[in-house]
């Protein structure tokens, strides 16, 4: 089918928002209540701890949209030449940077499963405010998770921005100069949330 | 059947088109991918009595101006079937795709241009010619892809191969990269290989605009027909790589030319052409430009240059209908001509001769057809604008069919011996030896620049008859300083230095065709100008040019115009004579 | 005098070198200048007498596209590359996403050929006269006029990170061709096969939105622009095929 690349392509751009997108910002909002304090965390994550089949979402709405996204991402992500340093235009940078951020994502998300989701970090599945602080106390841990989340969230809106093209929203240059500042905004903001909740699951400054 | 076109620009495009609807296979020679071809570089538009804009215009009006404008030395019947063909031309493009400027009603806008009374040049802002082009390639390319068109892009044509009957049969050709040399039968042969420019050295044609085929097939035999008429743009932008084409549609949508005397603007087309102003045709507009600077000594800033004002118009129509020039010299000058008048003076820029043909577009050589500038048929001594594209695009729509119908009608199956078709590729093979073996002493840019030079000095608007004497004995002079160049190429790989020797002759040989055609002819009509004999005098000239090669040199001949139609009456365009009969 | 450094190579499998050459300086000179002057006169800085530099030219008005190549490392026309404009020493290099032919000649009969799998062309029954035209709205010509102004001169393809001479992506500059002719009110009864031919493998979907293409395009025509609008048109017409509506 000569069409599939077409339709891999478009279910590629779909995935990165629907669900995953989806997904990460629900995964943020819950963190961010760390901001609020312990208790309103730690009620979140059991309220999204007991949601019922949850396993069943866990696989069939997160793990295999994520893996599809990130496998077929890589390999389009490795066809592409970059040339940021002769062409230096905006879109360039946010192109190349796309990718870069995908790199970083994809060996991020692996190891921040493995150790906070199957206990890689030796505290099992980590699901409480108190967990956190004790991981988050160790600074690779901490400098990891702020590197690896303002990827994930410049992947994402970045992403998104490119979404809204890809999916014929916004087709014209004023539309996608007005979907880029909303876009870069969603990021500003959401990077922000992720880092101070970070810093409060450490204890604060 | 099988026939050759020769040549990818808008009369060659149109040629294969036509055979191609018509079921027959075409193989498309061309030296640049067809896209690349010179037609792009037209920019004002293309002339179709449209009648759209209730100024009560007919193709009989756009005869009359026509044959007026070429002062009444083309033949009358072609042209009349041209303008009578050129408004469902246009149709045919608009359904081809072909991106004219719309009127608020969705209609084809049509402008005002020279040596008429009438708006009659539908366009494409300033690229018409660019978009003429793409359409025509599109169309064949559609052929391309059925398998009745096979494009050979990068070819040169070297050759047309003439079986013993002096029928023409197939092409000897190179490819410009591999250096291969190869012959290519056909059962009839169309040249549509454009204009010469590149004899004048600089002009606004491109540097594929040698005229070299049209030479080769002259040499061959073939007629070369009113050589001496070249038209000259009044305005081109002066540059030493080449000279760049302002349009006529500046012109067109309000420019006016103008001067400096005395301090104050000086609008001299409008002063002494009042009926037509800034709109009088080329060959009148290039003189007067060429008399305030060289004859009144108007200079500005010491420059032999006149100004093309756009100034007064409005930036925002001006982006619309003139975006592609304003764009050239915004780029190429770096002023915005929005707010600044163009610095412009007259420059070679089309030949109204060419190669001689029958009605059919067949020339003497039998199968050998000719169309686009490189045939003489519908400018006579001076081509309006507007005209150009339409002449390409209609001859070559009218020398498709044609030479299928002249091989259809041949009576007999004809034999081509295999030993004729070796004998001409060997010939060319060893031709092209002999220059990859060159080792004289002269330098072949500098043979061409001073040709160039001695062309445009002499053989442009002003003729005096010593100096084209003069300037034929140079090109005798240069000919022989030819044959003691010396290649410095030695590269068997797109080795354009050894071709360029190669057309640099058959452009010398051409030059002389334009150069004794005009001295021969002792008086003064459409492009053609001689001070000393400054008017036209039909009793001894108003008669076609043949030039016919003979290894001495060109030798003359005449043939008379048929003027049937509509008789000849004096030129003129300070006042208004040129109007349909009975009105 | 003019320092330039030129990238050559003899032929297509042979390895590229490079050569510096000293020009004497014109009056509005450009780099086609150069290179004629190159051509003329083909002595190397040191001295050394070489074989002249070859390239591709026609129009040198920048209409026909031939004389594209990368001067100072970006891909333009040689013609409208004017040296006052240029920092020195001169860098002339063949574009690098297609393969060379000769010094600075490539070939980009690839252009071409896409434009064949989109159909880029208006279907008529014949070139004969069956009338008027159909009209066509003036913003509507106005809003394609440009994209019929492209000279496939492959700079949009040589900075789009996305097409290279090992990826399929067909590039933008005939992709943006549709959009011309579904725009036509001819074109657009064949505008379906244009679409399908878009989803076919490195077509529009193969776009990762760099947008280099509209920045380097040296006649500004609205490239994105058009493949946004392509993205939508696609994206209905695969779904309204999908659920028949």
């Amino acid at each position: 089918m000569s069409q599939g690349d077409f339709l891999l392509r478009r279910l590629h751009s779909l995935t990165g928002v629907i669900p995953v997108g989806l997904f990460l910002l629900e995964h943020i909002f819950t963190i961010s209540l760390a901001i609020f304090g312990a208790a309103y965390f730690n009620a979140a994550t059991e309220f999204f701890g007991n949601i019922p089949v949850k396993g069943f979402i866990e696989i069939f709405f997160i793990a295999i949209p994520l893996i599809f996204h990130a496998g077929y991402g890589l390999y389009v992500a490795l066809l592409s030449k970059n040339n940021v340093f002769t062409y230096s235009y905006f879109r360039n940078w946010t192109f190349f940077l796309q990718r870069i951020t995908a790199y970083i994502a994809f060996v991020f998300i692996i190891w921040h499963v493995w150790a906070l989701r199957f206990g890689g970090a030796g505290l099992g599945s980590v699901n409480t405010f108190e967990q956190l602080t004790q991981i988050m106390s160790d600074p690779c841990y901490f400098i990891i998770h702020i590197i690896g989340y303002l990827a994930v969230v410049f992947h994402f809106c970045n992403g998104l921005w490119g979404f809204l093209i890809t999916w014929g929203i916004t087709t014209g240059e004023k539309s996608q100069t007005i979907s880029q500042v909303l876009c870069l905004s969603l990021g500003v903001l959401l990077a922000a949330l992720g880092i101070v909740a970070v810093v409060m699951f450490k204890g604060g400054i | 059947m099988k026939i050759i076109v020769v040549g990818g620009g808008a009369a060659g495009l149109m040629a294969s088109l036509r055979i191609a609807e018509m079921k027959q296979e075409v193989e498309l020679f061309s030296l640049v991918p067809v896209k690349r071809s010179h037609t792009g570089c037209a920019q004002g538009g293309i002339n179709g009595a449209l009648n759209t804009k209730g100024e009560n215009d007919s193709t009989e009006q756009h005869f009359i101006d026509t044959v007026f404008g070429g002062d009444f030395l083309a033949n009358q019947p072609p042209v009349k079937a041209m303008c009578e063909a050129a408004p469902k031309i246009i149709y045919a493009l608009d359904r081809m795709g072909m991106m004219f400027t719309r009127t608020q009603e969705g209609l084809l806008d049509l402008r005002p241009f020279g040596g008429t009374k009438h708006r009659r040049t539908a366009f494409s802002s300033a690229t018409t010619g660019q978009q003429l082009l793409n359409t025509l390639d599109e169309q064949v390319r559609r052929y391309e892809v059925q398998g009745l068109v096979k494009k050979r892009e990068g070819w040169e044509f070297l050759s047309a191969i003439l079986d013993d009957n002096g029928y023409c049969r197939g092409i000897v050709a190179q490819n410009i990269l591999t250096m291969e040399i190869e012959a290519f039968q056909a059962d009839a042969v169309i040249l549509a290989t454009g204009g010469l420019g590149m004899i004048y050295g600089r002009s606004t044609n491109g540097m594929t605009s040698t005229g070299t085929a049209a030479s080769i097939v002259y040499q061959q035999g073939a007629y070369f027909a009113n050589g001496e008429f070249i038209q000259i743009h009044p305005t081109a932008l002066p540059g030493e790589d080449k000279r760049r084409l302002m349009s006529e549609s500046a012109r067109g949508d309000g420019g006016r030319i103008w001067t400096y005397r005395d301090g104050q603007p000086w609008y001299f087309l409008e002063e002494w052409y009042p009926a037509y102003g800034n709109l009088v045709p080329r060959d009148v507009a290039a003189r007067a430009i060429f008399k305030v600077c060289n004859e009144l000594g108007y200079k500005i800033n010491g420059e032999d240059v006149v100004y093309l004002d756009l100034t007064h118009l409005d930036p925002k129509e001006l982006d619309r209908k003139l975006g592609g020039i304003i764009e050239i010299y915004e780029k190429f000058i770096g002023e915005d001509p929005r707010k600044i008048p163009m610095r412009i003076f007259p420059s070679m820029h089309y030949s109204m001769g060419g190669l001689w043909t029958d009605y059919n577009h067949m020339t003497n050589i039998p199968g050998l057809f000719a169309a686009g500038e490189c045939d003489y048929m519908y400018h006579g001594a001076n081509r309006l604008g507007g005209n150009s594209l339409m002449s390409a695009t209609y001859s070559g729509m009218v020398a498709g069919p044609n030479a299928v119908n002249f091989v259809n009608g041949l009576s007999e199956r004809r034999y081509l011996k295999e030993s004729t078709i070796e004998e001409y590729k060997q010939k060319e093979i060893e031709a092209f030896r002999k220059i990859t073996k060159m080792d004289g002493s002269e330098n072949p840019h500098v043979i061409h620049r001073e040709m160039g030079d001695f062309m445009t000095e002499h053989v442009t608007i002003e003729r005096y008859n010593d100096k084209l004497k003069e300037t034929d004995n140079k090109l005798m002079d240069l000919e022989e300083r030819w044959s003691r160049i010396k290649l410095n190429d030695n590269s068997k790989y797109a080795n354009q230095n050894a071709m360029f020797i190669r057309n640099l002759k058959d452009m010398m040989k051409l030059a002389r065709v334009i150069t004794v055609g005009a001295l021969a002819r002792n008086e003064s009509r459409g492009s053609h100008y001689k001070p000393d004999f400054p008017n036209r005098d039909d009793e001894n000239w108003l008669k076609t040019t043949k030039a016919q090669y003979t290894p001495d040199g060109p030798v003359l001949s005449y043939e008379e115009v048929d003027t049937s139609l509509l008789a000849p009456r004096e030129r003129r365009y300070d006042v208004n004579v040129n109007k349909k009969e009975g009105k | 005098m003019i320092h330039l450094i030129i990238k050559r190579q003899d032929s297509p499998d042979s390895k590229p070198y490079t050569q510096e050459f000293l020009v004497p300086v014109t009056k509005n000179m450009n780099v086609v200048t150069a290179l004629m002057e190159i051509k003329k006169n083909p002595v190397t800085k040191d001295g050394q007498m070489v074989n002249p530099v070859a390239w591709d030219c026609n129009c040198l008005e920048e209409v026909c596209g031939a004389c594209t190549m990368r001067i100072n490392g970006k891909a333009r026309q040689a013609c409208s590359a004017l040296i006052a404009d240029l920092e020195q020493p001169i860098r002339l290099e063949p574009l690098t996403k297609f393969p060379v032919m000769r010094d600075l000649i490539v070939d980009r009969s690839k252009m071409f050929e896409a434009l064949k799998r989109l159909k880029a062309w208006v279907e008529i029954d014949g070139s004969f006269d069956v009338g008027r035209g159909p009209r066509l709205p003036r913003h509507k010509q106005e809003e394609v006029y440009p994209i019929s102004k492209c000279m496939t001169c492959g700079c949009c393809l040589e900075v789009c990170p996305n097409f290279s001479k090992d990826s399929d992506f067909i590039g933008p500059a005939p992709i943006a061709q549709v959009k011309l002719f579904n725009t036509h009110p001819i074109g657009n009864m064949q505008k379906a096969d244009r679409l399908e031919a878009l989803k076919d493998k490195g077509g529009i979907a193969s776009c990762g939105n760099a947008q280099n293409c509209v920045e380097a395009c040296p006649k500004q025509i609205p490239l994105t622009d058009a493949l946004g609008k392509l993205n939508r048109e696609v994206n209905i017409f695969t779904l309204s095929r999908f659920f028949d509506f």
